[in-house]
């Protein structure tokens, strides 16, 4: 089975030939790959080398912390890649992006309103949670469109706070 | 003289004051929030109650609810620990009047040393020097904290008078921003302390955070545990201590100066029991008088590592009447200690918060390795009380040996099901400032980033895709199995939810 897994922009074709073998841009590696009691910690042989890593799932991505540091990989199928490509990249740039709440918590305040153009890391929401202030940032340029909290609302994990386009 | 002690804590704090209680012989009482039933406080103490839902306030907050308990449990003290009632002299004072010893400082003390403003006049009083301020001034409007701003000079803090832990803190580095910041530190002051009063104070920049802990008994024995260097510290926040201080080093005469100034400090107020004198120190040497911190600390165990003394123990004896059984010349400095403050944060999201349930956990053990934590396999990060994990503390002989038995320990270290600032420690353990011990108070928002430090270290994109892919892998089998068992030995309605759930 052929992955194609981008980091950083940089392709890696990795093939996974079989249980002990896969290879990496033509490069056949003999390996053990094994998760540690169920939890998403895994432990890789790699030609007699050991490395241990957490794999965190986001909704676009998987992310790997090895010795230290965090990479942040897509991995995608033949089949994955063509239609993400056919569809084309402009969904992401001009895409709505929806602000939603990291974790339980009180808004304490919305410093921006509908229709405010806004800056990437200009602040959109102040979070209180765990005795913090938590400044909730804009990812990206755009336009705030449907503001769906206020100030004083006690709002759930996950939930859409409001949307930038 | 007290055998049942009553715990008006939570977390870890709550767990390393019963485990001293233990080893004294004495009889432990949990008090506990709704959700915090399975906690290991309540499971390790001899006796718990329910206090009521999980906000602070309507449990941990609540004094009359934990005198009541102690009253009908028959415990004769109570231990605040550090944060909720720990600062607070209106429940010291109902304890004593319960006839109930409160394991820490006289109300009175507490007042004094609690009220930010009076504390730094009575400290000037004793001829200890303060960061200039509003000192002494008690609580100002908005408009004559604008007025004075000037005469102190920017920048200048905006600080919570109940305050401490960053809570309610401020930076004010222009004028026009100031009626801001001030509105925000009063809301945040008034949510964490119930007082929502400020002051102000200098910044002094490229200073250091050193602090002295301070044991004094009733008989008027004052003694001081050395420092602990505290100047790592983000948004006021202190994520790593060490004892001693780095700054301090090989200089006596400099420690015992800064010793015997937060000795006179704490006599000031006629101090008693366990205490913490907080100093500003600029790149000269001279220090100025922060605050008095009138607890038990969260870094308390670096002091307790290098000095060999049990500081809550301790405390306990202390409240007990007892006289200390140590003098200034029998506390000696031994080795290195160094704490982490392991925090469900994620330091590659901007610090922010991360709530869940820790799902998989693997403490460090092995030699000069101390873990401090209330958590456990299944415990769940609540948004209701601060994200501490836990402290890992080491110690080595000397403070290269322990940088690199944490960064031994912090790789051993894995928490599993909320993301930890256990790379952040990683990170900064590896940069060459905190190696040379040149840091100040600033370091960590000014001069570091995750990301660039990254760079630094060895780059395997490869052994990234590998694992990803690995990863992806298996889960897409998965998924595919999950039909082919599917398909005729259980019923067609499971079948067909089954196969729906795998369409979305």
């Amino acid at each position: 089975m052929k992955y194609i897994a981008t980091i950083n922009e940089r392709e890696y074709l990795v093939d996974i030939i079989d249980e002990g073998h896969v290879s990496v841009d033509g490069t056949v590696y003999e390996i053990d790959f094994e998760v540690v009691s169920g939890q998403p910690v895994y432990s890789l042989l790699l030609d007699g080398q050991s490395y241990e890593a957490h794999v965190y799932t986001t909704e676009e991505e998987w992310q790997v912390l090895l010795q230290g540091r965090l990479y942040p990989v897509r991995v995608e199928d033949e089949r994955e890649r063509r239609l993400r490509t056919t569809l084309g990249g402009q969904m992401s740039a001009s895409g709505e992006f929806q602000l939603r709440s990291p974790m339980p918590g009180l808004v304490v305040s919305l410093p921006v309103k509908e229709g405010q153009p806004v800056t990437k890391g200009d602040v959109l929401l102040i979070l209180e949670s765990m005795k913090m202030q938590n400044e909730l940032k804009a990812p990206r340029d755009g336009t705030i469109t449907r503001i769906r909290v206020k100030a004083g609302d006690n709002v759930e994990q996950k939930q859409i706070l409001l949307s930038v386009i | 003289m007290f055998n049942k002690i009553l715990v008006a804590n939570r977390g870890e704090i709550a767990v390393r004051i019963i485990r001293a209680c233990r080893e004294l012989g004495l009889a432990t009482v949990a008090v506990f929030s709704e959700i915090d039933r399975h906690s290991l406080h309540v499971r390790y103490a001899d006796e718990a109650y329910l206090l009521g839902p999980a906000p602070s306030r309507e449990s941990y907050l609540r004094g009359d609810k934990i005198l009541d308990i102690a009253r009908k449990c028959g415990a004769q003290a109570i231990h605040p620990g550090y944060g909720f009632l720990a600062e607070r002299a209106d429940f010291a004072q109902a304890c004593l009047d319960a006839g109930i010893a409160f394991v820490g400082p006289k109300p009175s003390s507490i007042a004094a040393m609690g009220d930010k403003a009076v504390a730094r006049a009575t400290v000037t009083k004793a001829g200890v020097p303060v960061v200039p301020g509003t000192e002494g001034e008690g609580a100002l409007r908005d408009d004559e904290l604008l007025g004075l701003a000037p005469q102190i000079g920017l920048p200048l803090l905006i600080k919570a008078t109940a305050g401490g832990g960053g809570k309610g803190m401020r930076e004010v580095r222009k004028l026009e921003e100031m009626p801001g910041l001030l509105v925000a530190a009063r809301r945040e002051a008034e949510a964490s302390f119930g007082d929502g009063n400020v002051y102000l104070e200098k910044l002094l920049e490229g200073a250091r955070h050193i602090e002295i802990q301070i044991l004094a008994d009733t008989q008027g024995n004052v003694i001081h545990l050395g420092e602990r260097e505290c100047s790592i510290q983000r948004r006021h926040q202190k994520l790593l201590e060490e004892a001693p201080s780095p700054f301090v080093g090989e200089d006596q005469a400099f420690r015992q100066q800064m010793g015997s100034v937060a000795v006179r400090a704490a006599q000031s107020v006629g101090y008693v029991n366990a205490g913490t004198i907080e100093f500003l120190v600029d790149k000269d040497k001279n220090f100025f008088f922060m605050e008095m911190n009138t607890r038990l600390q969260v870094e308390h165990p670096v002091t307790e590592m290098v000095t060999g003394v049990d500081i809550v123990k301790e405390q306990i004896r202390i409240a007990r009447g007892r006289q200390l059984r140590y003098t200034q010349d029998d506390v000696r400095m031994n080795g290195w200690a160094i704490e982490c403050r392991i925090n469900a944060e994620d330091p590659y999201n901007n610090f922010l918060p991360s709530t869940g349930r820790i799902t998989h956990t693997l403490l460090p053990t092995g030699p000069g390795i101390r873990v401090d934590t209330g958590v456990y396999i299944g415990f769940e990060i609540s948004p209701f009380y601060d994200s501490m994990i836990s402290k890992l503390i080491v110690w080595g002989e000397t403070r290269a040996e322990a940088i690199l038995r944490m960064r031994r320990a912090l790789e051993e270290y894995k928490i599993i099901g909320v993301r930890s600032n256990i790379p952040f420690h990683q990170t900064l353990l590896d940069s060459h400032r905190f190696m040379g011990g040149q840091y100040d108070t600033r370091f960590v928002e000014e001069r570091f980033s995750m990301e660039a430090a990254e760079e630094s270290k060895v780059y395997q994109p490869e052994i990234a895709a590998i694992v990803a892919s690995l990863v992806a892998h298996q889960q897409t089998q998965r998924a595919a199995h999950i039909i082919q068992r599917g398909e005729r030995d259980t019923s067609n309605w499971k079948w067909l939810s089954r196969w729906e759930r795998l369409q979305r």
